[in-house]
This record gives structure tokens, C-alpha cells and sequence, in this order.
């Protein structure tokens, strides 16, 4: 029984200002320490109120309403005092019935106002969140890419979600309680010094402790909240990634590594929940014991006032059930005060989020390009991930419009990184890439990418039919357009086959069909988006050949009159483009046409032969 | 919700014990207008100031004790809580890596991720304010009941009279909103879906343009939660004043009838205050319930989310779960026969009465069609799931007694998809092996032909690769990949075309390597010259395999196999010939 009891004691007690010390922090990126000072919290208040301002209207009506239940809870136990005074002490008289009847009013008009003001901050509230919740996730999608290289995805899910959720269930009743908590405070501390100065200043006495005891407890929350909240968003992190890796999990039986890996994670948010959940819970527990406290001195003080006639019965009775009103807001601005620190950690997380910088803004002067022609210039252009090594050093080629480009070299050679800078996920260190004689830089983002079709190199399908897996490259496209998609693609006659056809449902594992198919599909959605350029990056590397030749036929449609980069290695992919790139180690080291290359007898040679060598 | 309470019990000394500490501060607070009602009919009334100081000397003490006890408290229920919201993301961890890949393909990844976190939350939360606020609601009720009656019996059961109509309402309202939170729950799965499936597929979204698009989805998505939401937390709302109202009509009964008792003689003035000070109290009490209502409904939705996910049936078969304790495989032969599978809830079946033998050591190459089953196959051999009918055997025991644990210590496994975790290089390849020593770690990345990449890169093997590995290339990411699969020095490898990003010259290289281990390879591929050197090749077309043998046979009478050739050897393939 003593073991049970005294374990609560053995939690490590956590260590001086932000520093419950983060083992193993794997996570990139996320290691920016907290720095949970106050002039942080203003601002972070400070946006919260931008988000609630878009409902002022409403919240004045609120805040109305607030007024009027707080002067009501202020009534309610004024005129009992009074009851007590006057008819059941004194001599009572006629409007007996009269005065019930008033307080029955009171009593009804409050409950019916605190109704009323619940139901429009539930409303203001939730639109709040939600307006976060989308500002958020409009800002994910401006971000650049790189962001998400460093990110764990369930680590920014947790900050959708965990962090939000802590907003809305503090807007949702600690909003108007730290109102109406102050309005009350204030109202009982006025009647309280009109009805006797001297127990008031008494029931002050406790404000002092309180102050003290408040600056005690939330200088440690406020930390803790917010070590909770990350190690939440870590734990959510290392879920999203083990359950999206289930397979090979499976396949290599490391249930037994990743539940252990769990744990520890486990742990650590059991560790900073623990503390964060105790010493805030000091809160109401320190406001009770003053409020016990002011409660005992009223009592002593008033006892032995009324017993000299300062005051009478009544005014002690009164007096102790404002102590506890006058205790209760605060009490109550506490119990807030807790859950405040946790959303504000929350919202600080949904914020750090918001700040990131968005992919350099277009400029204003930004071209928005109609209709553009393909023609497409690299001139030595140099680009490196992270500042490090250079991935791509001095490229330059030209591209005519409706030229079949393909790209060919070893793995590593920096073949999909060409293809980013031209789609401007990442943007080059030096040299210019221009489409059209316009510097892609001075064309606007989604402009340029509009022009462009792409097939990458992981084909990702939504949750929701194929048709509209397909129908996401042209969304306003008929279903002749989408099935005729399909069938250049190859596609047609494996969709047909499934129970549901384009109507069936592909869920997040896509089981049911197959990689290859899911290519097929990435490809007719390709084709569906008819554009000016088209990237294929390894598109067919999934598919068999046999498939590949039926759907070479409607490829070499689609490619003529496009300008196309084709990323492959299968050799007969390569050998019908016009120019073919070869790369190693981020040089342009040959380029010209499968001819002219095996006659300069360089790398493309070599490859080609060493296609051969294998027999 | 019973199962939570059972995952509660392992901490039921501190949750008594927190139980216990509220009791005391309870009674102490219960006792406070007894109290006054002594100071004020023994003190004021009889002009005795010496009692008057007695009793607050009583109160200042038993402050100090509630005081204590309330510290003390908040250590256990924190401790009861956080141990159980441990506890229950442990055994729910635990049980979805339990689950077989049929059975976990059945809950959308979002939902296992909202139960883990948000459901366990909700009900860690609920469990800590339970144990020091919810119990405390009834039994400040309970016992203002018990005082009032104790003071005045006909006033007090005045107050009593409130309570069935409140008990009967909060029930209502629980049940109520139990069901509207838990489509509150649902519909964050939706939305954390949405949320999941934009982060994967970002850069298909960017390059498509269609940012706008997602962002209405989203919007609609998360207009529904609100909805929702607003919808649960109104209904929850509606406690608070009303509880408030009955309790007010209460002391307005109680005035009233105190009025006329005391008229009679039969209650002194010290009694109504008392029994009003109570009737506050009472009411004061309950106005914390609309909040506990809505965290008590919530946390109810929540726990039937995770009972649930527990409740489910793991899929494991009695007879894998009684298989004997066989060591690994030793030998690597690979025998199906008759095998038919279909995934579940599918209407036709991906594998038909397959049948083929593979000796030890031996290299098998499967080949097909886009979706004639070849993936489908591996997934049989790794037991991913488990065949409808037939048999399959590996060193001539029919899998399905194997120890899955020990099966799959044999084999390496090397998916279509790259898969790599949050971490260093060394702990990607490291994961197939548990304590692999550096030297291990290299070995394989040599034979994956990974090596040299690895050392060029500024951090050497402690590169940090981020989610999937973006910095990496492609081909580079499969090859780590299948380092991962070798340093288990497998018995039996498998390779789902994970060469497909792979350069001519590179796996030709890998290739080799893989001959000199001696391991049976089963090698999905879409290039011929794979399937050159291969002892046995497989042709898969729609899910049955129309043919097997090695190269010389398949083109000797095989048409597929020859067309298959053509596609890539084509025009060329006699120039390659002469190369030869």
C-alpha cells in the first residue's frame, strides 16, 4: 500500500525553467526552445483577439449579457441578506410575497441571460478556432517546400489538431468566465465597502497570498504547458510515422522496437503532463484554502462586531457569501488562468507555424503568363540544398518548344532536382532558367505551374473515386474527357475490370490496386491537364514494358507539340527524344540525340552499352 | 467506459487516496456554516465573544488541514491520470502493432492517430478533474443535503426535494451528449485525413495548381466540426442554468417556509441562514457541472473510441498464435501450392491457384503485367496476409505454424515505396537488425551500393534524413532501403522492383553482390536483363501464373515472355547480341 501511495513522489521533479530534458531529439527542427515570457503571451493574445474580432458585434452582445448576469449574481444574494434582515429578524410586513416574487425574477432572468450569452460564445468561438484551423492550413500550402523536408507530418497535424483543440475549449467557457469573474469581483468588492469597510479590508487581507502563490504556480505552468504540448506533438509525429509505415513494420517484425521507441515517448509526456497537470492544479486548491481562510476571519471579526453592535447578522451573512463570490471569480479567473496558459501554449504552436516565412512572395510586378509556348533556356544554373554541396553546378541548355527532353544519368546524378527548380519548389543558387524568354522568378508561382503538367516520382492518389483522382488535373472535365484520359493512358481497361469502376473508392493504402496502376492513373491525370509542359519524372518506372509500348503510343501523342521532360531509364524511352541531358554528380557532362551521343562515345555510351553488358 | 474504469483500477491507491484527500477538504468546507450558526446563536445572540473566537480559532485550523489535503491531492490525481492516459496509449500502441495488416488496413490511419492522442487525452483530463472536482459536485450535494437536514429536518428536505428532478436531467443530458460528441470525434478524423493526405501529397498539389480546391475541402471539412461542436457544446450549455433555476426556486422555498416556522416558533434565525447558506453552496456546487457535463460527455465519447480500437480482433489466427517456438529458417526453400488469395473486402481475387517450388539459394524473378499479382504474392511470402487457400511452405513447414517473429528475422524485405523513418542514416539501415555494430551497418550499405553516396554526404552515416527522406534522391533512398533488408542477412530476400530507380550500371552492381550472398531472392522486376540470370522465373498475368522456367524455356514456348523480351530488346536486341 505504501509503494502505491508514495509513487506519486518519485516523479523526477522537473528541472530549473524549460529544460525537462528532451532525449533523443530526432525530430529536425522542432528543438527552438520556449521562451515563455509574458511579452510573448501579449502577443500571442493579441492575435487570439484579431481572430475574435471578426465577430465584434456578437461579442459586445455578450459582453452585455455578461454585464447583466454578473449585476444578477450580484442581486441574488444582496436581497436574501435582506430577507434575512428584515423578515425573518425584523418585523416582516405585507410585501413578503411582493419581495419573493422579485428575487423568483432575478433568479430567472439570470439563468435565462447566462443561457443566452453560453450559446453566442459557443458560436463565436468555434467560428474562431475554425477560422484558425483554416488560416493554418491555407498557410501550409504556401509554405516552401523545403518546410515539409524538415517536418515530421503528424508533428504539424498535432498543432492542427492538439493545439487548437486547446484554444477552443478555453474560448468556449473561459472567455466569458474571466469576464464575468472580473465583473463580479469588482461589483462584490464595491458593495462589500459600502456594507462595512473594515471586513472588507479583512477579507483583503488573503489578495496579497494569492498574488504571490499565482506567481509561484504559473511561473512553472506556463513552461510545462508548453513541453507538454511539444512532447503531444513528438508523440503525434512518431504515431503518423510508424502507422504509415505499418508494412514494414510488419514485414521486418519490429512491433517489439517501435512499441519500445513508443514508450519512451510515452514517458515523456507522462513526465511533463504529470508536473504541468499537479502544480496547476495547486491553483484552485491555494484559492480555496485563502477563501477558507478570509471565511474563518470574517466569522472571528464579525462575530465579535456584531456582538458590539458595529454590525448586524445580517451583514455577516452577507459578507461570507460575498467572501465567496468575491473568492469564486477568483477562484474561477485561476482555474482560466490554467487552462489560458494551455491554450495559450497551444496557440503559440499554431502561430510558430504562421510565422514561418511563405515561399518568397511573387512579386507584384509578377507575370501571369495566358498561354505560353515551351520554349525553355537553363543557363548556368547552380543550385545546392541547404547550402551544402552543389547538387546541380553550371547547367545550361535550351529547350525549342515542343522538344521531347530526357534526362538520363546515375541515381544521385541530380536529374529530380533539375525538375524542382524548373516547377520552383526550390529556387537556384545562381545562373537563370527562363521559359518563354521570361525568367521564371518573374512569373507567378502557380501561373508557371499551370502551364505544366507533372508525373512524379511517388504517384499520391487522394481518398475518393478515380474518377476524381483523374478529374484532379482538370477539374471541370466531363466524364468522356476523364475516361479518354484513361484510355491513352492504359488505364481504361484495368479500371473497368474493378467492382465500381471509376466509381471505386481508393483508400489512403490504396490496396486493391496496384503501384503500377497508380502511375497509369497519375498519367491519364497528366494527360487530362493538357499542358504546355509536361514532366515525367521515372512515370513508368513501376509499369511492365509490354503495358509501357501500348501506352508509349498515346505518350508520343501527348509529348507532340509539348515541350517534355522525361526522366527514365529504360533506353527505348529515351532514344526517340530529341535531346537527351546526361548528368552525373550535378554536371551537364553530354547532351545532343541518341545518334550523336554514340558516336561522341562519353557516359551515354557506356550506359547504353552497359544495358548489354548484363547479358 | 468500463474498460477505462478497469485500466483505472491499477492506480486505485492514488485515486483513492486523492478521493480521500477531497473528502477532507470537503468536510472541512461542510462544517464551515455549522460553524457559523454556532457563532452566530451561541456568540452574537448571547453576547459571548469568548466562543466567537473559539470557533473561528476552529475554522483558521481546519483551513490549514483542507489546505494540506488539497496540495497533497492534486500529486495523486495527477499521478492516477497521467499513469492511466500512459496506460491506455501503451495498450492502444501496443494492440494497433498487434493488429495484422488486414485488420489494421480496416481504421484509416487519421482515426488510430486522433484515438491515440486527442480520445486519450480527453479522457486523461476528464479522469484528473473526475477525481478532484466531479465527485466533489455530488458530495458537496449530498452532504449541504445531509447538514440541512441535520439543522432544520423540515427545511432541509426542502433542498432534497430539488435533487431527483437535477440527477434525472444531468443523466439526460450526458447520454445526449455523448452521442453528439462523438460525432464531434468522427468528424476530426475527417478533418485530420484531409490534414494527412495534404501533407503526403503537397507537391502534387502545388504543381497542379490546386491549393484552392484543397482549401475549400478543408473548409467544408472543418465547417462540419464546427457545426458539430457548436451543436454538443449548446446542448451541454443548457445544464448550467438550469440546474441554477431549480436550486434558486429552492431558497426561494425555503425563505418562504422558514418565514413561517420561524413565526411559529419552530426554527431560530441561525437554522435559515444555515440552510440558505447551504442551498448556495448546493448551487455554487453545481454551476461547475455544465463544464463537467461537457468533459464528462466527451471523455465518454472518447473512451467508446478507444474500447473500440481495443475491442477489436487482432486478426492473429489460434494457430499462429500456438505456433511453435521454431527458430529461424535455415534453409530458405520456398514452396506454394493451390495458393488463392483476394483482399478482403474485395469481389475477385488477385492470386489464383499458384503453385511453384524454389530451392534454396535459388533466384527467382516474378514477372507481369501492371496488377496481374506480383506484389500480391510477396505479401503472402512476408505473411502480410494470409492466403484464402493452398498451402504455403518455407524449408517444408507450412508457414501458417511458424512463429511470425522468427519468419520474418529471415527475411528481407525491400518495398515498392521507399519507406524511411525520422532519423539518422545509421539508424534507417540499423532498424533491421537490433544492435548492429558500425561495421554491419557498412557492410551492407556496400553490397547496396549505397556506401560511397553515404560517406561523400557532410555527416557521413549520421546524416539526418527527414520524413521520407527528401534530400536524397530517389534511387539513393531505395538503396538505403535495401541496405536496411540485408544487414539481417536473410534467409530469404525479397524485392518488390525496388531497382526500378536504379541505373543500368548501379544494379547490375547490386546484382552482383546479391549473388554472392546466399540467400533465395525473389526479384519483381520490369527489366529482362534481371530475369536473365535468374533460376526461376514466374509469369504472372491476372493473377495466375501462366508460366515458370528459366529464360531459355520461357522463350522457347512462352509468347508473353517473348513479347515482354521485344518490348526491350526489340530492334536492338540483336545489336546487343553482338556485343555480346
Amino acid at each position: 500500500m505504501w509503494e502505491a501511495l508514495s509513487e506519486p513522489f518519485r516523479h523526477r521533479q522537473p528541472k530549473a525553467k524549460g529544460s525537462v530534458n528532451v532525449v533523443n531529439q530526432a525530430t529536425a527542427g522542432a528543438g527552438k526552445r520556449p521562451k515563455p515570457k509574458a511579452k510573448d503571451w501579449k502577443v500571442t493574445l493579441k492575435r487570439m483577439w484579431h481572430y475574435l474580432s471578426h465577430r465584434k458585434g456578437r461579442l459586445i452582445l455578450v459582453l452585455l449579457m455578461v454585464l447583466m448576469s454578473s449585476a444578477l449574481t450580484l442581486l441574488g444574494p444582496y436581497m436574501i441578506g435582506r430577507a434575512i434582515d428584515h423578515y425573518l429578524e425584523g418585523p416582516g410586513g405585507t410585501p413578503w410575497l411582493l419581495f419573493l416574487s422579485g428575487l423568483a425574477a432575478v433568479y430567472l432572468l439570470n439563468s435565462l441571460v447566462s443561457w443566452l450569452q453560453n450559446i453566442w460564445m459557443i458560436a463565436i468561438a468555434q467560428e474562431t478556432v475554425y477560422r484558425m484551423r483554416v488560416d493554418l492550413f491555407g498557410h501550409l500550402h504556401r509554405l516552401p517546400i523545403p518546410f515539409f523536408a524538415k517536418r515530421q507530418r503528424g508533428e504539424l497535424m498535432s498543432r492542427m489538431t492538439n493545439d487548437i483543440d486547446n484554444v477552443s475549449s478555453t474560448l468556449n467557457s473561459s472567455a466569458i468566465q474571466v469576464f464575468s469573474s472580473i465583473l463580479i469581483l469588482v461589483g462584490t468588492v464595491i458593495v462589500m465597502l459600502l456594507l462595512s469597510p473594515l471586513l472588507t479590508v479583512l477579507t483583503f487581507l488573503v489578495v496579497p497570498l494569492m498574488a504571490l502563490g499565482m506567481k509561484w504556480i504559473t511561473r512553472r505552468t506556463g513552461v510545462l504547458f508548453k513541453e507538454r504540448q511539444r512532447n503531444l506533438g513528438d508523440l503525434n509525429g512518431y504515431i503518423e510515422e510508424t502507422l504509415s509505415g505499418q508494412r514494414i513494420i510488419k514485414a521486418f517484425s519490429q512491433e517489439e522496437r517501435v512499441i519500445r521507441e513508443f514508450r519512451e515517448r510515452n514517458e515523456r509526456i507522462k513526465l511533463s503532463g504529470f508536473w504541468a497537470q499537479t502544480i496547476s492544479g495547486f491553483i484552485p486548491k491555494l484559492m480555496n484554502g485563502l477563501n477558507n481562510l478570509s471565511f474563518a476571519v470574517i466569522a472571528g471579526v464579525g462575530g465579535i462586531l456584531a456582538i458590539r453592535d458595529v454590525i448586524t447578522v445580517g451583514v455577516i451573512v452577507i459578507f461570507v457569501e460575498y467572501a465567496r463570490q468575491f473568492t469564486r471569480p477568483l477562484n474561477d479567473l485561476a482555474n482560466q488562468w490554467n487552462t489560458l496558459l494551455s491554450a495559450i501554449a497551444g496557440a503559440e504552436r499554431v502561430f510558430e507555424v504562421l510565422d514561418e516565412e511563405v515561399e518568397a512572395k511573387d512579386e507584384s510586378s509578377a507575370l501571369s503568363l495566358q498561354s505560353i509556348q515551351g520554349a525553355v533556356v537553363f543557363s548556368r544554373v547552380s543550385f545546392s540544398y541547404d547550402k551544402g554541396e552543389e547538387t546541380l553546378s553550371d547547367i545550361s541548355f535550351e529547350v525549342q518548344p515542343g522538344e521531347t527532353v530526357a534526362i538520363i544519368g546515375p541515381t544521385g546524378a541530380g536529374k529530380t532536382s533539375l525538375i524542382q527548380l524548373l516547377s520552383r519548389f526550390y529556387e537556384a543558387d545562381s545562373g537563370t532558367i527562363t521559359v518563354d524568354g521570361h525568367d521564371i522568378s518573374s512569373i507567378k508561382r502557380e501561373s508557371l505551374r499551370s502551364h505544366m503538367a507533372f508525373v512524379l516520382q511517388d504517384s499520391f492518389l487522394f481518398e475518393g473515386t478515380i474518377r476524381d483522382n483523374i478529374r484532379y488535373g482538370k477539374l471541370d472535365a466531363t466524364d468522356e474527357e476523364v475516361e479518354a484520359a484513361a484510355k491513352l493512358a492504359n488505364a481504361h481497361s484495368f479500371i473497368v475490370r474493378l467492382s465500381g469502376g471509376y466509381d471505386k473508392v481508393l483508400h489512403g493504402d490504396g490496396s486493391g490496386i496496384s503501384q503500377g496502376q497508380k502511375q497509369l492513373l497519375a498519367i491519364a491525370r497528366a494527360i487530362l491537364a493538357d499542358p504546355a509542359i509536361l514532366v515525367l519524372d521515372e512515370a513508368t518506372s513501376s509499369i511492365d514494358t509490354v503495358t509501357e509500348i501500348k501506352i508509349q503510343e498515346g505518350l508520343q501523342r501527348l509529348m507532340a507539340g509539348r515541350t517534355s521532360f522525361v526522366i527514365a531509364h529504360r533506353l527505348n524511352t529515351i532514344r526517340r527524344a530529341d535531346q537527351i541531358l546526361v548528368l552525373k554528380d550535378g554536371c551537364l557532362l553530354e547532351m545532343g540525340s541518341h545518334d550523336e551521343l554514340l558516336t561522341k562515345r562519353g557516359l551515354y555510351n557506356d550506359l547504353y552499352h552497359g544495358y548489354g553488358q548484363l547479358q | 467506459m468500463k474498460q477505462i474504469a478497469f485500466y483505472l483500477k491499477k492506480y486505485r491507491a492514488a485515486a483513492i487516496m486523492a478521493i480521500f484527500l477531497m473528502l477532507v477538504e470537503l468536510t472541512v468546507e461542510l462544517i464551515q456554516p455549522l460553524l457559523i450558526s454556532q457563532i452566530i446563536d451561541d456568540g452574537i445572540t448571547l453576547q459571548n465573544g469568548s466562543v466567537v473566537l473559539l470557533w473561528s480559532g476552529i475554522l483558521v485550523g481546519g483551513t490549514l488541514i483542507a489546505f494540506g489535503a488539497g496540495i497533497l491531492s492534486s500529486f495523486y490525481a495527477a499521478h492516477a491520470s497521467q499513469s492511466l492516459g500512459y496506460d491506455l496509449r501503451e495498450k492502444l500502441y501496443g494492440k494497433v502493432q498487434s493488429f495484422t495488416y488486414a485488420v489494421f488496413n480496416r481504421f484509416a490511419t487519421s482515426s488510430l492517430i486522433t484515438r491515440l492522442t486527442n480520445d486519450v487525452t480527453q479522457v486523461q483530463d476528464t479522469t484528473f478533474m473526475g477525481l478532484r472536482f466531479m465527485l466533489r459536485v455530488p458530495l458537496v450535494v449530498i452532504g449541504s443535503m445531509i447538514m440541512a437536514l441535520v439543522v432544520h429536518a423540515e427545511l432541509g428536505f426542502l433542498l432534497l426535494l430539488t435533487v431527483p428532478a437535477l440527477f434525472l436531467f444531468v443523466v439526460w443530458i450526458v447520454k445526449k451528449a455523448a452521442i453528439l460528441f462523438k460525432k464531434v470525434q468522427q468528424r476530426l478524423d475527417t478533418v485530420n485525413g484531409v490534414m494527412q493526405e495534404n501533407m503526403t501529397g503537397m507537391r502534387l498539389i502545388r504543381v497542379f495548381v490546386r491549393r484552392e480546391q484543397e482549401a475549400a475541402r478543408f473548409a467544408r471539412h472543418s465547417g462540419e466540426l464546427m457545426q458539430s461542436s457548436t451543436s454538443a457544446l449548446r446542448l451541454t450549455e443548457i445544464t448550467l442554468p438550469f440546474i441554477v433555476l431549480i436550486m434558486n426556486a429552492g431558497i426561494i422555498a425555503v425563505l418562504w417556509f422558514g418565514h413561517l416556522e420561524i413565526r411559529a416558533g419552530s426554527a431560530t434565525t441561525g437554522e435559515v441562514v444555515a440552510i440558505v447558506n447551504y442551498s448556495l453552496r448546493t448551487a455554487g456546487a453545481l454551476s461547475a457541472m455544465s463544464m463537467l457535463v461537457s468533459a464528462f460527455s466527451r471523455a465518454r465519447a472518447s473512451a467508446q473510441r478507444i474500447s473500440e480500437a481495443l475491442a477489436t480482433d487482432s486478426g492473429q489466427t489460434d494457430a499462429a498464435q500456438t505456433a511453435r517456438k521454431t527458430g529461424g529458417i535455415s534453409e530458405g526453400s520456398v514452396e506454394f501450392e493451390n495458393v488463392s488469395f483476394q483482399y478482403p473486402n474485395t469481389d475477385a481475387p488477385v492470386l489464383e491457384d499458384i503453385s511453384f517450388k524454389v530451392s534454396p539459394g535459388q533466384t527467382v524473378a516474378i514477372l507481369g503485367a501492371t496488377g496481374s499479382g506480383k506484389s500480391s504474392l510477396m505479401q503472402l511470402v512476408l505473411r502480410l496476409y494470409e492466403e484464402d487457400q493452398g498451402v504455403i511452405r518455407i524449408d517444408g513447414r507450412d508457414v501458417r505454424e511458424l512463429d511470425t517473429l522468427h519468419l520474418h528475422d529471415s527475411i528481407g524485405y525491400v518495398p515498392q515505396e521507399v519507406l524511411l523513418f525520422t532519423g539518422t542514416i545509421r539508424d534507417n539501415i540499423a532498424w533491421g537488425l537490433d544492435n548492429a555494430s558500425l561495421e554491419q551497418i557498412m557492410e551492407s550499405a556496400k553490397s547496396a551500393q549505397i556506401h560511397d553516396t553515404i560517406e561523400q554526404l557532410p555527416n557521413g552515416y549520421d546524416t539526418l534524413l527527414g520524413q521520407r527522406g527528401v534530400n536524397l534522391s530517389g534511387g539513393q533512398k531505395q538503396r538505403i532501403s535495401i541496405a536496411r533488408a540485408l544487414i539481417r542477412k536473410p534467409a530469404i530476400l525479397l524485392l518488390d522492383d525496388s531497382t526500378s530507380a536504379l541505373d543500368v550500371r548501379t544494379e547490375a552492381a547490386l546484382l552482383k553482390a546479391l549473388n554472392d550472398m546466399s540467400c533465395t531472392t525473389f526479384l519483381i522486376t520490369q527489366k529482362i536483363s534481371s530475369t536473365l540470370n535468374a533460376d526461376l522465373i514466374l509469369l504472372l498475368d491476372d493473377g495466375h501464373l501462366i508460366a515458370q522456367g528459366n529464360h531459355e524455356q520461357l522463350m522457347e514456348n512462352q509468347s508473353l515472355y517473348r513479347r515482354i523480351f521485344e518490348s526491350q530488346f526489340g530492334e536492338e536486341g540483336s545489336h546487343v547480341g553482338s556485343v555480346k
